[in-house]
């Protein structure tokens, strides 16, 4: 626990600066909260004031668990490869998602699973299903750019409930492309899916479970 | 060492800048000690913030090591290392960047710097700085926290109005209700349009 956490991969005197976007995705998974009903949140991004403000001053209860920091800490530099020794792997799932089942009515993934390969990656999926409620809502990104291998990996800082601030933690190499249907695939246990087409090359997911 | 302390400190006494822990400091009251500690040497480096405190604070030095239930009459600071719980009720805790702290902490208000594993709860609020490092829940009525800390568990905001301490009913309402410091976007917002399977 009191190890180094390395919090970002590119040098942070050339980050980018954060970029803000708007989010249908966002909108929708708060727009569908019942009113005076507070909500158990799960935040995959790393802890922020920004999110906590957003989430708190909307009455619901907020969990994070920061993905990325923790495949930082368990995989080192190369995440593929790292993911592939079973016990750095195991590693990984016992500090991940470490909650009762049916906790969460919403679960900001945000872009973490694209940088998990199988078998981990069914696992985390089965992992994040398991402490979601049924009904419960999940929202997912995936880079929509087809070509790019090694994509950015961002911090999401909710300003309101349609916008975002992206906060670059720098780039990695994902382990695939995901198609809508390899999309559909890692969520064949859900009830439903929503799918978003956005101008930028972040493809927002719904997912129901 | 740890003698109980009866009374808090009274407001005239000069504060002294940097609190080096010494035996002539009976800031801590601890019910069950299990181990001995060892007094910190005194080229510390962390400073704990005092301003806006009454009287005095306490500190346990970065070669402290307790385990056991501390509880505190005062403020109190920690750079140490310590197990079991800690409580400073109606006073300020300050986990300096040398603490490993492996308890659950409670007192009126509370700084992190270091790294905490357990439960934290703060009646009026709580301050993670960008180099803490905190596993477990939270119940405050505010958290300010800076982005870089590492912080992982449930946040639990707890509606009930603190009364203000004398001379600070106007401090400033870094709440986690209040609009964030978040930088000012740099570009424009993309559009979207929404596709449903």
């Amino acid at each position: 626990m009191f190890g180094s956490h390395k919090t970002s991969r590119s040098d942070p005197a050339h980050a980018p600066s954060p970029v803000a976007r708007k989010s249908s995705g966002l909108d929708q998974v708060f727009s569908s909260c019942p009113p005076n009903e507070p909500q158990s949140v799960l935040d995959m991004s790393g802890a922020s004031q920004a999110n906590i403000s957003f989430i708190t001053g909307l009455g619901h209860r907020l969990s994070t668990d920061d993905v990325i920091g923790t495949m930082e800490q368990c995989f080192g530099a190369d995440f593929l490869a790292g993911q592939q020794a079973a016990a750095a792997a195991q590693r990984f799932l016992d500090q991940t998602l470490r909650f009762h089942d049916d906790v969460f009515d919403i679960a900001l993934v945000w872009d973490a699973l694209q940088f998990l390969a199988p078998p981990l990656i069914d696992q985390v999926i089965g992992e994040l299903l398991r402490v979601v409620k049924p009904g419960g809502l999940m929202l997912v990104f995936f880079n929509a750019d087809e070509h790019a291998s090694q994509i950015p990996v961002y911090n999401y800082r909710i300003q309101d409930q349609k916008n975002l601030m992206q906060v670059s933690r720098g780039s990695l190499q994902r382990s695939q492309f995901f198609p809508n249907r390899m999309v559909e695939r890692l969520f064949e246990k859900a009830a439903s899916l929503k799918f978003f087409l956005t101008r930028d090359s972040l493809r927002e997911v719904i997912v129901r479970r | 060492m740890w003698s109980k302390k009866t009374q808090d400190v009274p407001a005239q006494n000069p504060v002294r800048p940097n609190p080096a822990p010494s035996a002539s400091t009976p800031a801590v009251e601890p019910a069950k000690r299990e181990s001995t500690p060892t007094m910190s040497s005194p080229a510390r480096t962390f400073e704990p913030e005092i301003s806006g405190t009454r009287g005095g604070a306490a500190a346990l030095g970065k070669n402290v090591t307790v385990k056991g239930q501390i509880f505190a009459r005062e403020d109190l600071t920690i750079d140490g290392e310590v197990e079991g719980t800690v409580e400073c009720h109606e006073h300020r805790l300050t986990i300096g960047p040398n603490a490993r702290v492996q308890a659950g902490l409670k007192a009126r208000e509370i700084v992190i710097h270091g790294s905490i594993q357990g439960n934290v709860e703060a009646a009026d609020k709580i301050d993670i700085k960008k180099e803490a490092k905190l596993v477990g829940d939270i119940k405050t009525s505010r958290i300010v926290i800076e982005d870089g800390a590492y912080f992982k568990g449930s946040i639990d905001i707890s509606k009930s109005a603190v009364p203000p301490r004398p001379g600070q009913a106007a401090t400033a309402n870094q709440t986690a209700n209040s609009p964030a410091a978040a930088p000012a976007p740099v570009a424009a917002a993309a559009g979207a349009q929404s596709v449903t399977k």
